[in-house]
């Protein structure tokens, strides 16, 4: 009973510090939250919403007498479709000069400017044209828009001009005879696919591909769910392992103030007391999990995964976080080294552990086996095989890692208080 | 005098607590050298994304041509996966270990050059900014790749209505030369897009290089001035704590002296943090802070007016050592997040973006990015500047009006 003592103890004064509870709970909301409301949790539906950009268009395109249109001005209207009016707020400049400034005093995110000779470079059979799109380089969403856009207008043009180039070369080439009317007729036909697929892309649809997510047993329930499981994963495991060395570093603020020789007066064993604080460590942690996993799944809408392989991998988070804390801890003297030792301890095991970079795609593969020289890099592992919905056999080699690791970092932690407190 | 004693006092209090070193130099350090790492590392070599290209029948004439087109990408690079399994391309996506895969089925080419409709197969993750980069690449390179189609089927139809083919296999030979030459042509499209950036320095010819600390290096810096407060607004709580304060009062020094005092410890603190973490970013990271000295040093100034104001109220706020620590963090995780020091604000959602510049710190990052992004000049900063010397008076002004002495 005395070790449930002191575990309760212990647990009262942690619920009881709003410290201790804004760290727990609070924090690692607080940061998925900004980061969900940044990527999908504001734009309804979880979907992300893009911000417009505005654009300033310049059109110089002066197309000579032979020609009854201009090229310039069929691509000022396209970026001006009303559909295109949730991406781009277009607006036409005087000339290419103003067009830039705009751009050069933030009035603008990108500068169209459409180059003098782009008709008659367009459709002459050897032109050359480079329409220019002027931008700020601190942006990198909107710019890549509009340059998709502008490559889907300008691609259907150069394609006309590649199969006329095309028809023209292979038929000279067998001395079949080229005449204008076969050049025309064969601009018009691959002019209307062009057009044809151009209309289907505009509707969401591309005629020749199948988009699919990749596999996942547990589809995300919106597209900031699916997102934001790894990164709330990460914030987890950090907080966890804080929790786990703050529990511990309890043993040497009692040790400080004197609480703790009062206690080997009493007759208590040793292990008892270990074993109360290692009580209140693992209590304290499955509350903290728990709460955080329930919340995250309401809030942000995240599946966590198959209960029993959710119930293993948590497992395994909170013994490695006790055995953790413990080590740690048991390497220090006074608080007063707790709070520097704690933050690059951790800091540092998480950056290697990767539980700052879930959200970043396409690490490299040797960051993934880097990831796993640390408790951390284990459990995230774990989760992100829960998340993608795997079930205890799949899970099962992190999560005895995760306790195997857990329990010789709590053994050496043990040893050393114990030896300490000899 | 006083003021400055004061202030001084402060100052020893501080370096001498050996947290501050961690907090206010090591940290920022830290975490700018981790994230420039890992996002330098992962745009080692080729930067381009990732895209897994399966090929179920090798012999198909589309199938080069695909993998020339997607090769030709400036955002995504194509890596031919073997053994033509589409289930573990798929995995690699879920892993993100792929940015996308390309799954070609057998009869594609056969098919598409019989002006039939084959589908290829893309599986992306579009939840991901690489993923809808990765498909919007993809979408861009295989309409190219049907242009191209398009324009054999067109060239066999003009042979064939004026010569005629001797054969099926005369015709397909026709058809994949056409292909071949499309192909070839789309490599160099006759209209073309070009990209400038914009920015002074860019116009004069001078070479604006953004690496991956242009955004991590001032974030960093954003980020942490305000954490180190945990340690600068400590004093103030330390001093209320074991009634300095009150004690104080009994001496000849002012009420003002002594927020003055403490403020101007906090301003000092903040201004040399960030010049160190400056400093460091111009010589270890190569991020050109320097370019532009005295409009790098009204945002530092101001910046640092802003955050030594934020640090009293803190410590106007706080009634102990973990409050402080608790506020300082909060502090920094939601200045820092919303104001664009983890990431750009433009890749956010609207409505984050547009509350986001609400923030100070946003209008701090905008100062540092107009210098070493941006390659603008003094002029550039004096907005951002004076609405963080706003937001200083404001802060200060709440937190004289919550400070207390006992």
């Amino acid at each position: 009973m005395k070790v449930l003592d002191i575990a309760l103890k212990d647990m009262l004064r942690s619920f009881r510090s709003g410290f201790a509870l804004v760290m727990m709970f609070v924090v690692p909301l607080l940061i998925t939250g900004i980061i969900y409301s940044a990527f999908g949790g504001l734009g309804g539906d979880g979907g992300f919403d893009l911000p417009v950009t505005r654009v300033q268009v310049v059109n110089l395109d002066q197309p000579g007498p032979q020609f009854s249109f201009s090229l310039g001005q069929m691509l000022v209207g396209f970026l001006q479709d009303e559909r295109l009016a949730e991406l781009l707020q277009v607006t036409e400049a005087a000339d290419e000069a103003n067009a830039r400034a705009a751009v050069d005093s933030q009035d603008a995110g990108v500068a169209v400017i459409i180059p003098p000779d782009f008709t008659t470079a367009a459709l002459a059979p050897e032109g050359r044209a480079s329409i220019t799109l002027y931008q700020d380089p601190t942006l990198t969403l909107g710019p890549g828009i509009v340059k998709g856009i502008v490559s889907q207008f300008v691609d259907g043009f150069a394609g006309t001009r590649i199969a006329s180039g095309v028809v023209a070369d292979q038929l000279g080439q067998r001395g079949v005879a080229i005449d204008a009317s076969l050049m025309q007729e064969v601009a018009m036909q691959y002019g209307a696919w062009a057009e044809a697929l151009g209309r289907s892309r505009g509707e969401g649809a591309h005629p020749a591909l199948d988009i699919q997510p990749p596999p996942s047993k547990t589809e995300p329930v919106s597209q900031g769910a699916g997102m934001m499981g790894p990164i709330m994963a990460g914030m987890v495991i950090f907080f966890a392992f804080f929790t786990g060395a703050s529990t511990a570093e309890t043993i040497i603020r009692e040790d400080e103030v004197g609480t703790l020789a009062r206690l080997f007066t009493t007759p208590t064993p040793r292990a008892v007391i270990l074993g109360g604080k290692f009580a209140a460590g693992f209590i304290t942690l499955i509350a903290q999990v728990v709460v955080l996993m329930l919340a995250s799944a309401v809030i942000f809408r995240i599946r966590w995964g198959e209960p029993l392989s959710v119930a293993l991998v948590a497992l395994g988070l909170v013994v490695a976080a006790v055995g953790f804390g413990l080590f740690i801890m048991s390497f220090l003297k006074s608080t007063r080294q707790a709070g520097p030792v704690m933050g690059t301890v951790l800091t540092l095991s998480g950056m290697v552990g990767g539980l700052f970079t879930t959200g970043i795609p396409n690490l490299p593969a040797a960051y993934d086996t880097i990831n796993l020289l640390t408790p951390h890099g284990w459990v995230l592992r774990g989760w992100k095989l829960v998340m993608a919905g795997g079930g205890v056999g799949d899970v099962l080699l992190p999560v005895l890692v995760t306790l195997g690791m857990g329990i010789i970092f709590f053994a050496v932690g043990a040893l050393v208080f114990r030896r300490r407190f000899a | 005098m006083r003021v400055i004693d004061l202030a001084l006092k402060d100052l020893l209090q501080i370096v001498r607590d050996r947290r501050s070193a961690f907090f206010l130099g090591v940290m920022p350090i830290l975490f700018t050298f981790f994230f420039g790492l890992v996002f330098g590392s992962s745009a080692e070599g080729d930067p381009r994304l990732p895209v897994g290209f399966v090929i179920h029948d090798e012999s198909d004439a589309l199938s080069a041509s695909s993998q020339t087109l997607l090769e030709a990408s400036d955002a995504i690079r194509p890596v031919l996966l073997e053994g033509n399994d589409a289930d573990s391309a798929a995995e690699s996506v879920r892993d993100g270990d792929l940015a996308g895969a390309v799954i070609v089925p057998v009869g594609f080419g056969e098919q598409a050059l019989a002006g039939e409709k084959p589908r290829l197969t893309v599986i992306v993750d579009q939840n991901t900014p690489a993923g809808q980069t990765a498909s919007s690449a993809v979408q861009a390179a295989m309409t190219r790749l049907l242009g191209a189609v398009e324009t054999a089927r067109l060239s066999a139809e003009a042979f064939e209505a004026r010569e005629g083919f001797e054969s099926e296999a005369a015709r397909r030979a026709y058809l994949d030369e056409a292909l071949a030459l499309a192909s070839e042509a789309w490599l160099q499209p006759p209209l073309t897009v070009a990209v400038e950036q914009s920015g002074a320095a860019a116009e004069e010819g001078e070479e604006i290089s953004p690496n991956v600390y242009t955004q991590s290096s001032p974030g960093m810096i954003v980020q942490f001035v305000v954490f180190g407060l945990n340690t600068s607004a400590m004093v103030l709580v330390l001093e209320r704590r074991s009634r300095t304060l009150q004690r104080l009062l009994t001496t000849p020094i002012t009420r003002t002296q002594v927020i003055a005092g403490h403020v101007l410890a906090m301003f000092l603190v903040v201004f040399l943090q960030q010049a160190l973490l400056v400093a460091f970013g111009q010589l270890a990271f190569g991020v050109d802070y320097m370019r532009e000295p005295l409009a790098i040093l009204l945002v530092m100034v101001t910046l640092a007016l802003w955050v030594a104001s934020l640090g009293l109220l803190i410590g106007a706020m706080s009634k102990s050592e973990d409050q402080v620590i608790m506020w300082a963090l909060m502090a920094m995780f939601v200045f820092s997040a919303l104001g664009g020091a983890w990431f750009p604000l433009d890749v956010t959602g609207k409505t984050f973006a547009a509350i986001g510049h609400l923030m100070p710190t946003a209008w701090a990052m905008d100062g540092f990015q107009n210098i070493v992004l941006r390659g603008l000049g003094l002029s550039s900063v004096l907005l951002p500047a004076g609405i963080l010397l706003a937001y200083a008076v404001a802060f200060f002004a709440l937190a004289v009006w919550r400070f207390k002495f006992e």
